[in-house]
Order: structure tokens, then sequence, then C-alpha cells
């Protein structure tokens, strides 16, 4: 259900979802140490409150087994003031970050031993959905919802069908997905997300001035978007991942029927159940085989 | 155009029309940075806050490549805001062009600011001195209760059981603009009195708080010194108690004031006396531009024009009786209905048609309010209607002139006519023409000089 | 044709001012013929039609007798009278189409000599739209001329693919109704002879038709007054007589002027159809709208009921209202009278025309209504079940359709087993695994990070002056490149670059390419061997623009070289596609040719 926009606060008042990303795997061989990202981070996060009164920030962290609200600023009671060191939402949130840290290691230790080194970001975008869904429907006011990730590690080809039904439904909710890759290769998910809800896809040149490209691009409130040209990324992986074996494939097979993707051929969808012909002789003349565009 | 919304909306104006002393002066103060940052525009804010760190001056040029070319003139509109508050300054080079660059208080304070976040000049009192803190539903009673008191008084002092402590004089000054009092009749509204009454709490409140702090020159009170405690206060956490002490004797006298207006309650203990910000003051440093406040509706409309306000105050009784007849009053509802005769009442007033729509759909109740739209279709088209409904025929006496002798003195009168401006309609035609009455006179005595 | 001949009694006249001979016309085929009753008249006529050049008729309504008058090319002409109007119709309508039938492929066939496909037929009036469409398009004319002057496309060809174009322009010349004047009919002035206090006004039929459209019960009156109880004269002075009472405003002069003469107060009183049509109007109004219907609910006409009536009722003298009329009643009525449009179609003569024809066409308005309103009943019926008043009812809950997956278990489990055989297989699963060994280590790093910006806090300042600095100069450097480099705006601006000649050059033949590839690429599959000429002729066209592609290529200076070679080469691409695909074709067919051939000497 899209929002009517007559809900909506007038002009700019804003609710952020931050997706953090804390994949240790990641952060332990990352070129920028996670104490400096999180701290421009969180200098971000307050210059953002800092804009309206009426602002609200959620962070959710992406980990590496589980995902969590760690800060939502409209159940804390205090934003503006500071202890000195930093203001209080600050402590607060890292207090429930390392909480998170603590409870995500735990879980690690009772899993199946191997794992990949990408992070739940499918997990994360679902909450984040949810929470602004739940933001719709509370009242008739409510700010423009927009999503940042901040994110890091690579792609996980296993959530593919997830995250894109999780930016489809962005897409529908109008809700533009905003993201600052701090990784080594572009993330292909995080770029066709920006680009299908018509957010920004950034990857930041000069780690050290991360917080110059958060206050720079990403402070942009919708309202502002209208008047301003944002980065463009120049290209787009359009590249999709099979479902059979979430391998990501440049050509395949899709599903006459709901349109799921496939490596190789199925006698039947395992998606929609439909039992699909004999395959034909040769590829050129088989009617299933469908060039997925690999450009823009 | 309202006048009075453009006065309260540009409260901000006043702070930029301080002169530079006084504004870089004001700029020490982190919560006015913080309050002046809010009360910015969007794009504007956007701008303070890329700069923030930056403190080589940045080519105009620079910031232009980001415009989108349906926004230059909001583009245009920020920085001329961002220049006349004295945020940004401006330099101008033969080969780079006009640059800006950021004021540098301001932008050591919201460093601070980003960094460690604001510090309040003083600290909530602690729980074991202070004896039974309202609880927020108190306080948020409490500040309503005087705030009403205050308008009832302000528009109709007889009406009032109870008169607040506002000196008559102070009084004057505010009901200056809102009412006319011709000798020996009792005061009558004016036009910007009632679009007064019919906008919300935050832009009363800053109109009035602006007339405060205008008139403060008077009694001999520096205004800038006004405007940053009342900024400071709007900071202070709601409910929380703060000593009297860390008052100095301005701030206390202003501080009576304000109680009278509800923005704070003040309690005696023991030893000590403290105040305690009602939401009505945190409220103050919301961003002006945002007419919402989060307050409870009370208004349901319905398809068939009748109105139900679940209110059991005199005031809304008033407001409503502006646009409204209204029919049964019980303890805590008041029924009316919208009829064209009273609405037609509220044009003659001044109040126009969308002022009385942005009400309803302000006040709506609770159960309408989530609903789209909050009030029935047919109800607002019907009261847009009536009003362009007032302005379809309009009625100019005037005078017809038929049987020109010949083409050149019909046309000499057409003329003459136009220059007098009371040309109203001609049929070169038929030679025949209308002009309005207030001419009729000049025009008899050109055609007579004519013959 | 269907009235293979016309038969009708006539008298014939060979100029105006003949009595006429009476006889019988008969027109069959390409032949009239006058027989007259008397057999010893000489006025015996027997005439071919070719020799018949055009034909002039009466007016219907008109005080003369019903003629037809054909002329000849002598320049003389026949004269008949028919015995009634109908009749006359017949017969003019088939000299008409004999004559069009006749004169049109005499016309035609000099400017086109062999072109026109055999089963072509175009009328006058569709010749006429094209020239029309010709004449208003530049850009159309020059395709015409040279495609179609150049003979490259037949002229059927040229304007089958704009059929819609041609329709467009048909639709627009259907006849446009008359409406009524905005003008009020209480500017109808009087002329006055400035002596006498007389005045004089002066009717037109359209004025009587636009009076009693907007005053019903005028209508009435005329129609129930005028031939019987007083002539027309006297009913038209009544009624300007009432006007004239209704403009001084007097209202109690007009109700003592009323009381005196009865039929004076028909015109001065309000308008009771019309107050009966604005309650039918009102009546078909939705019923929740309706703001009077609710008047069961309304206590305010109760007294001393806990309610407040705090508006003063307007007092007035109830026996004069009725004849007090406002100006703005008079201005609503014009402009619903305005609105609805003339639905008459008559030849303004004659007031008593009007009246009926008017009074006819309410009629059938009524009867429509009538058999609407049935209908409108039925439906307000069912509406009114139907509408909820939406403010008294619950908010609904809308049911949550769920997402259908055949069986939810086969493909949960594909996934999950997909997902867990991926792991032993992915190439790159050694590698995380190692990752993972150290993931003690990892959390470790990462909580140690945490508790180390807990402690020390924020850095001050976040950023370097100079890092900030150039982050947001490479991104202004960004966003510049990105705006110029991408998008329609330079593709636009390289063709508002090139000179002006070069430009229309281009456009020019971007405009006949398109056109000669449309038809090229729609006579394709070849079927028929007028088909098989088209394309020939075509392709030709089109290997003629080739080369002039080239020229403009090489007359370009030196600097737009590069954005024109960019332009061409698209149009070369096109018209190279179009050049393979006929040579395949060329080829399939004598391969055909070849086997049928070699089938046939087998």
């Amino acid at each position: 259900m899209a929002p009517a926009p007559s809900k909506l606060y007038a002009d700019d008042v804003s609710l952020l979802l931050v997706l953090l990303d804390t994949n240790p795997l990641f952060w332990s061989n990352c070129a920028l140490p996670f104490s400096k990202f999180i701290s421009h981070v969180l200098a971000f996060l307050n210059a953002f409150l800092r804009l309206h009164q009426l602002n609200q920030v959620v962070v959710i962290a992406t980990g590496y087994n589980s995902c969590d609200y760690i800060y939502d600023s409209s159940s804390a009671t205090s934003g503006s003031s500071g202890t000195g060191k930093m203001p209080v939402f600050c402590s607060k949130l890292l207090e429930n970050l390392e909480e998170f840290v603590i409870r995500d290691e735990q879980l690690e230790k009772g899993g199946p031993g191997g794992g990949i080194a990408s992070s739940l970001l499918s997990g994360a975008l679902s909450m984040a959905l949810c929470y602004i869904q739940r933001v719709f429907r509370s009242g008739p006011l409510h700010p423009h919802p927009r999503i940042l990730c901040l994110h890091g590690s690579q792609d996980g080809p296993e959530q593919y069908v997830a995250i894109m039904n999780s930016i489809f439904s962005a897409q529908h909710s109008m809700v533009p997905i905003d993201s600052c890759y701090v990784g080594a290769q572009n993330s292909a998910f995080l770029q066709q997300a920006s680009y299908i809800t018509g957010g920004v896809y950034l990857k930041p040149q000069l780690l050290d001035g991360l917080f110059q490209y958060l206050s720079t691009v990403y402070a942009t409130d919708l309202y502002s978007r209208g008047a301003l040209q944002l980065p463009k990324s120049v290209g787009v992986d359009f590249r999709a991942s099979c479902f059979c074996h979430k391998r990501t494939i440049d050509m395949g097979y899709i599903c006459s029927v709901c349109l799921s993707i496939f490596c190789k051929h199925h006698k039947k969808c395992s998606t929609c159940g439909s039992v699909f012909g004999q395959q034909a002789q040769s590829d050129v003349a088989s009617s299933s085989n469908k060039r997925k565009m690999s450009d823009s | 155009m309202p006048q009075v919304r453009i006065i309260a909306k540009n409260f901000m104006d006043m702070v930029a029309a301080l002169p530079a002393m006084k504004l870089d002066r004001l700029y020490q103060n982190a919560f006015i940075c913080e309050a002046i940052l809010r009360s910015l525009q969007p794009l504007a804010k956007k701008y303070v806050i890329q700069m923030c760190y930056i403190e080589e001056p940045i080519t105009s040029k620079s910031l232009e490549e980001w415009v989108l070319p349906g926004g230059f003139s909001k583009h245009k509109v920020a920085i001329d805001r961002l220049l006349q508050l004295r945020i940004f300054s401006e330099s101008f080079d033969r080969t780079t062009g006009t640059s800006y660059r950021m004021n540098a208080t301001f932008q050591i304070n919201l460093q601070k600011l980003i960094t460690c976040g604001a510090i309040l000049p003083r600290e909530p009192m602690p729980s074991n001195i202070t004896i039974r803190l309202p609880s927020s539903q108190e306080l948020e009673t409490y500040a309503l209760q005087q705030w009403e008191c205050f308008l009832l008084q302000l528009i109709n002092s007889a009406q009032v059981e109870r008169m607040t402590n506002i000196s008559p004089s102070m009084m004057r000054i505010f009901q200056r603009g809102l009412l006319t009092q011709r000798d020996k009749e009792a005061p009558r509204l004016t036009e910007s009195g009632f679009q007064f009454l019919l906008m919300d709490t935050n832009a009363q409140l800053w109109y009035i708080i602006r007339e405060y702090i205008s008139n403060s020159e008077e009694i001999g009170v520096d205004p800038e010194d006004l405007i940053s405690f009342m900024l400071e206060l709007s900071f202070h956490e709601t409910g929380q108690a703060y000593n009297m002490n860390t008052l100095d004797e301005i701030q206390r006298n202003t501080i009576k004031d304000l109680e009278d207006l509800g923005l704070v309650k003040l309690q005696q203990g023991r030893k000590e006396s403290w105040f305690i910000p009602t939401k009505l003051a945190t409220n103050l440093s919301v961003s002006l531009t945002d007419s919402s406040s989060r307050k409870e509706g009370f208004v349901m409309v319905e398809t068939n024009f009748r109105m139900y306000a679940y209110s059991s105050s005199k005031l809304h009784t008033e407001i409503l009786r502006l646009f409204s007849r209204v029919e049964y009053q019980l303890p805590n509802l008041i029924v009316a209905s919208i009829t064209k005769e009273s609405l037609y009442n509220a044009f003659e007033n001044g109040i126009t048609a969308e002022q009385i729509i942005s009400f309803l759909q302000q006040n709506a109740h609770a159960r309408v309010a989530e609903r789209v739209p909050s009030v029935p279709e047919n109800v607002t088209d019907q009261i847009r209607l009536w009003e362009s409904d007032l302005n379809r025929v309009e009625m100019t006496p005037a005078h017809f002139y038929d049987e020109f002798p010949s083409r050149d003195v019909y046309e000499a009168a057409c003329d003459f006519a136009r220059e007098c401006g009371g040309l109203l309609w001609e049929d070169s035609k038929k030679m025949r023409l209308v002009v309005n009455t207030e001419v009729h006179l000049q025009m008899r005595e050109h055609l007579r000089r004519q013959k | 044709m269907a009235s293979g001949h016309v038969m009708k009694r006539v008298k014939y006249k060979t100029s105006v001012k003949d009595p006429g001979t009476p006889g019988v016309l008969k027109m069959s085929g390409d032949r009239i013929a006058f027989i007259p009753h008397n057999p010893n008249s000489a006025s015996k006529l027997d005439v071919n039609f070719r020799s018949v050049k055009g034909h002039k008729n009466t007016k219907e309504g008109s005080n003369k007798p019903p003629w037809l008058n054909l002329t000849n090319d002598q320049g003389g002409s026949y004269i008949f009278e028919f015995e009634s109007y109908p009749d006359m119709h017949i017969c003019r309508d088939y000299v008409g189409k004999i004559i069009a039938k006749s004169g049109e492929p005499a016309k035609a066939a000099p400017a086109k000599p062999d072109m026109i496909a055999p089963d072509e037929q175009i009328n006058t009036a569709e010749l006429e739209v094209r020239i029309k469409l010709l004449r208003e398009d530049s850009e159309l004319q020059k395709l015409h001329k040279q495609l179609v002057i150049g003979g490259i496309l037949t002229e059927a060809e040229f304007w089958a693919t704009r059929k819609r174009l041609l329709e467009r322009e048909y639709g627009n010349k259907r006849k446009q109704r008359v409406g009524f004047k905005s003008a009020m009919i209480s500017d109808i002035k009087p002329a006055t002879d400035g002596r006498t206090n007389r005045v004089t006004f002066s009717l037109t039929p359209e004025i009587i038709l636009q009076i009693f459209a907007e005053k019903p019960a005028v209508h009435q009156a005329f129609l129930s007054f005028v031939p019987n109880k007083m002539t027309e004269m006297d009913f038209w002075t009544k009624y300007f007589r009432a006007e004239y009472l209704h403009s001084t405003k007097n209202a109690i002069a007009a109700a003592a002027e009323a009381a005196e003469d009865e039929e004076l107060a028909i015109f001065l009183k309000h308008d009771d159809i019309l107050a009966e049509e604005a309650r039918r109007k009102i009546r078909r109004v939705d019923p929740t709208v309706n703001i009077e219907a609710d008047q069961g609910d309304d206590y305010t006409h109760l007294p001393d009921h806990g309610i407040f009536c705090d508006e003063a009722k307007e007092t007035s003298e109830p026996q004069y209202e009725l004849y007090k009329r406002t100006l703005a009643h008079d201005i609503n009525r014009h402009a619903a009278v305005v609105l609805e449009g003339r639905s008459v179609e008559v030849e303004l003569e004659g007031t008593k025309t009007v009246a009926e024809a008017l009074a006819r066409s309410k009629q059938a308005e009524a009867a429509n209504e009538d058999s609407a309103a049935n209908a409108d009943q039925e439906w307000l019926k069912r509406l009114s079940r139907l509408t909820e008043i939406e403010d008294l009812q619950a908010p609904h809950n809308h049911p949550v359709a769920p997402l259908c997956i055949k069986d939810p278990r086969d493909y949960f489990d594909s996934q999950q087993a997909n997902a867990v055989k991926i792991l032993g297989e992915d190439p790159l699963g050694t590698a995380k695994r190692k990752s993972a060994v150290n993931s003690n280590e990892a959390f470790g790093f990462l909580r140690e990070c945490i508790s180390q910006v807990k402690s020390v806090g924020l850095h001050d300042p976040i950023v370097k002056s100079k890092d900030a600095l150039q982050v947001f100069n490479a991104l202004a450097h960004d966003i510049s490149r990105t705006k110029y480099d991408v998008g329609k705006i330079s593709q636009e601006s390289a063709l508002d670059k090139l000179p002006s000649t070069t430009k229309e050059q281009i456009l020019h033949h971007w405009a006949s390419i398109q056109e000669l590839l449309k038809h090229f690429w729609s006579s394709y599959p070849i079927t028929t061997s007028y088909l098989y000429a088209k394309v020939d002729r075509l392709k030709e066209a089109m290997s003629q623009i080739y080369p002039q592609l080239e020229e403009i290529k090489k007359s370009v200076p030196a600097n737009h070289k590069q954005q024109v070679s960019v332009l061409v080469r698209q149009m070369h691409q096109a018209l190279d596609s179009a050049f393979q695909h006929y040579d395949a074709d060329q080829q399939k067919r004598s391969a055909k040719s070849d086997q049928r051939l070699n089938g046939m000497r087998e």
C-alpha cells in the first residue's frame, strides 16, 4: 500500500533508516578501521538529527548471523544534550551495538562452522521496510522515509531473491534506497537497489572524508532532491543470480510463468511448479532461453 | 494574502534584521546556531551541513553545478537567506568568481554540536529537592489552559472568569493589529484577528512572542538577549525542573510573563523556586515552516455539513462560531452546522475558505484524522464553491452611452473613459459603451465640451 | 444503383415566366425525358445527362413552389415544377448523383494518367482534404512532391499510411452547429424615433427562438394564445410591456398591472415551468449530496430546543416577491440555455415554425428523459442501498491476499537444499572457510573498535578541512561531468549546433528515408507482382538517397563532421539492412524459381 502524499509532513522531515554493516570478517580486512567508520557515521547521524526537530533515525545492524534494531531516535528520551565527550544518543547506540556484536558472535559459535563473507543484507532490508510500513500505518502524519545502506561486505548471491523482493517492495512504497559502499569491488545488489528505487549509489574514493560524502550526498532530503542533481552511477551491474544454485549468471533460463531464473534447463519450475516442455534440439531455437541484459 | 501569516512565519526575519555585530554575538550560543539551522529552508540546511568542515571558500559555481534546471529559484532563495543571516559570507575573485565561506563562529559551534552534543547552561534539579513535579499530562493541560485563557482574554476580555497577570499595557500591545476599537464600542476583531484565531498554536505563539520581543526595547531590555533566552529555553527538557537561581534579573521577569502564556510552570519549594518548561516552550524551536504540532484534534465534520466538536473550551466555541452556526452546546460537545449564511459571514470578515478548511483539517478528531481526506470532500468543495460564488458576479454601478452622433465622437469618448480608468465595456460596431459611475460626471463634461 | 429510375409528375417550363406544361418526368440511366400529358405539346424533352452541367432548386419553406432547375452545357436551362418538395428532393438527389459520377473521371483522369489503381475511387471531398493537408504541412508537401510526383509511390500508397490523418481532418470538417448567442436577450434594444413615445422592437426568428428557449412560459403562452386569442403582434407587444415593467424594478407597479391583465401576468410572474425543470434536475442528484434531504434531521424549525438561531430571516413582502426577478437569476438561466446548445435544426423563418419546432424538440427530450428517468430511478434505488455514508461506517480492514506459491514446502526445501549444496560446491568456499576460522578474532577486533570509540569519543574534527574540500570538489566535478555526458540534451544540442541548411537537409532525408522504409517493410512478404514492382521502385529510390547522404557528409565543415557522420551512419545502417533484406529475398526468389523451372523440366 503506497502512502497517500497528503499524510506526509510538509517539507523536509525525514525518517532515515541506516543499515550498518557489522560483518567482522569484512572489517578485519578493510583499509578503513571500524572505529573511524563508526565515528563518521555517528557524526553524520547527529548532524542529521540537528536539521529538524522531527527528524528520526533508526539504525539496524546488518550482522554476520543476524540483524537487529540497535537505535531508534523516536523512543529515546533526549537527543540533543551531550556529556561533553559525545552526544548522549551516540553512547547509547554504541552500547547497543556492542551488545549486538556479542549476541551475533554467540550465534556464530552455535551455528554451522563455515559461512560466506557476506552479511545479512536481505534481512536488514526487510526489517527496514517493515519499520517503514509500520510508520505508514501509524497515523495521519509521518516523515518521508528513506533507507541508507552503509555496506562493505561483498554480495551473497544466495540472498538474491530475498534482496530483489525487498527492492521491489521498496520501489512499490516509493522508498528510495541510498547506498554507500566502502568495500573493494562494486556491489551489484546495491547498485540495482539504488537504481530501481531512485536512490543514490556511491563508492567513496577517499575514505578519510567519509563524513563529507555522507553530509554532501546522503544528507539531502527527498524534498531537496527535486532541485538538486546527485551523483549518478555510470553503469549498473544488472546480472541476476539463478534460483537453483545462486550463481551470478549472464545467460540463463526463465520460467515463462513466474519469471524465475535458472542456470540450467529444468523439467519443472521449483518456484511455481509449472512443468516445462521438452527442451528443444538446439540452444538457439529454444524458446525459453532468454538473454538477460548485462548492461544498461 | 493573509498578512498575519507572513509575519508569524518569518520570525527569523527579525533575527536576520539584527545588526551584524549582534548576530555574531548570537552565534556564540550553540543553541541559537541550532535553532537557526532548523529554521532554514531544506536546501540551505544541506548547504550548511556540507560546508560544516570546509574552512576554505567554496566557489558559487561548484554549488550551482548540483542544481537542476528547475531548482534554481530554490537555490537562490537558500543562498540569499544564508547570506542575510551572515552564516555565509560572500567574496569575489576575478578568476574564480563569487565564492562563499562559512561564518567561523557558527562553524565551530556547529562542529562542537556534531561531535560533542550540546550542553545546557543549567542542569535539571535533582528530584530529592523538588517536591511533586507535575506529570507530563498535567503539564500539557496546564499549558493549554493558560494559553487558551490568554487567547480568550486577548480577543474578548469580557468572557474571561480568571484574568491572567499580564499587564493591561502589554495586553494592548498584543491586541494591536488584531482588534479595532471605535470609541465607546466593544472592540471588534480585524481581518488579521480572525486569521490569527484560525492559525495553529505554534504560529500564534510566534506571533505573540514576536510582538513581545519587539516591545522589549521600550521597557529597556535588549531584544537580542530575549531572543537568545527564548531559543535556549526551547532546548530545555519538558517536565524537568530548573532552578530559578540560574536566571538573571531580566530572565526572571521574562519567565513570569511566559508563565501567563503557558510556556513554563513556576513552582515554589521550601527554599528554592524553579520553573518547568512545557511543550509550548520546547516547540518554539520547531522549524517554523512546519505547521504540524502534534496535538489532539477535536472536530468531526460529516458529509451533511454537521460538525461535532468534542471540546468544552469557550475559545473553541468562539472560533467555531466564526464560520458555522452553533446549534447545541453540551458539557463536552459543541454541535454546529456549516451553512451558507455562516460561511458568508466568515467571508465578509475576511476569512478565506482555505483557512477554514485547513483549520478543520488540522483540528480533525483522532477518529477522522486517519482518514483521507479527514474532512469530507463534498464539504471542502462546497466551502470553496461558496467562496467563489461570491466572486462570480461583480456588480459595478455604471452608465450606458448610446447613439453617438459620429464615430469620431464615440472614439474620443472611449479614449477619454479609458484615460480616466472608467471604461468597462465597449462595442465599437454599434458605438455603445459603458462607463463606471465614478467617471460619469467627467464623461458628461467631456461630451458637452465636444459639442 | 438502387434507384434505377425516377418518375414524377411535373410541370416543365422553359423559362421562369413560362406557366409550364404538365406532364411526367422520367429519369433513368443517363437520360432525362419529359413526356407532356398533352401529346401534341411541343415541349417534349429527351436529353443525355452528359449535357447537364449543374442543378439548382428552390428552398423548402420559402414561398416559392418546388422548382428544380437543370442547366445544360449550352447555357440554357430546364425548369421543372414539382407537386411537392419530397418529390423534388428525390429527383434532385438522383440528378446530383448522376452528375457527380459522370463528372468525376473526366476531372480526375488527366491529372493522374496511369497511376491510379483500378479499384480506387476518390471523391472530391477526400481530394479536397488531401490538398488541404498538403497545403498546411509543408514537410508533408515536400515529401509528397518528392515521392509521388517523382513517381516512387502512387498517390494511393502515399495516403494509405496516413488514413488516420485524413480521418481526423474529415471529422473536423463536420458541420459546426450554431449555438445560441452569448448575448443576453435583454440586450434587444428598442429603436426610438425620438419624437413620440413609441418604441419599436425588431425581432428576428433567432431572437424569438432564444426567448422561447430561455423562457418556457412565454413559449407556452405563445403556443396557446397566438393564433386564437390574439395576434402575434399583440403578443409581442405585451411581452415587451412586461419586460419594460421588469426593467423599472418596480415590483408594486408590476403587481398592479398584472392584476388588471391576465395575460400580462404570465410574463410577470415567476416562470413555473422553469421552477419545475429545476426541481426535476434536483431530483436526479444523488440523494446523499442533497442538503435538503435531511430536513427531518434538523431541529432548527422547532422553537426552544436549546438551539441557537442567530440568523435573522430576511424580511420581505411575499406578495411582491413573485414579481421580483434578479439579474443573477436571468444570467443563470441564460447561461444554462447557452450551454445546453441549440437542439432545433430549422431554417429560421416565421415565428410559428420556430415555436412549433422548439415544442417538438422539447417533447422528444422529455420523452427521452422519461425513459431515462425510469432507468435512473432504478439506478438510484440500487445506489442508495449500496452507498454507505462513509463517516458513519466502521473503518474497513482490507483483506490481505496471501502470496501464492503452489507448494511452499517444495519451494523452501529446494531453496534450503541448494543453499547447503552450494557451500561444498563453490570454489570460493574454501577461501571463506579459512576466513571463518579466525572469526573469533574478527569479532574480538570489532568489539575492540567499538569500545575504543566509546572511551575516546568522536574525533574532533571528524574530517580535516583539506579532505572535506577534496571530497566536495571531486563530487562537484563528477556531477558536472555526468550532467553533460549523458542524457538527451547532448543529442539535441548536437543537431542544433549544425548549420541550418545541413540540419534541414538531414531532417528532410531522414523523413523521406523513414517514409520509404515504412513502405518497403510493409510490402513484405511479397505476394503479388504489384508489390514486387513497388519494392523495386522503393529500392531504386533508396539507393539514390544513399550517395546524397555521402555528399552531405563531405560538404559539412570539419568541426561538425563527426556529429554529422554519427547521424548519417544511423541512416545508412537503416538503409543497409533494407538492402540486405532485399537481396536475400531476391536470392531466395530466384532460387525458388530455378527450382520450379528445374521441376518443370524434369
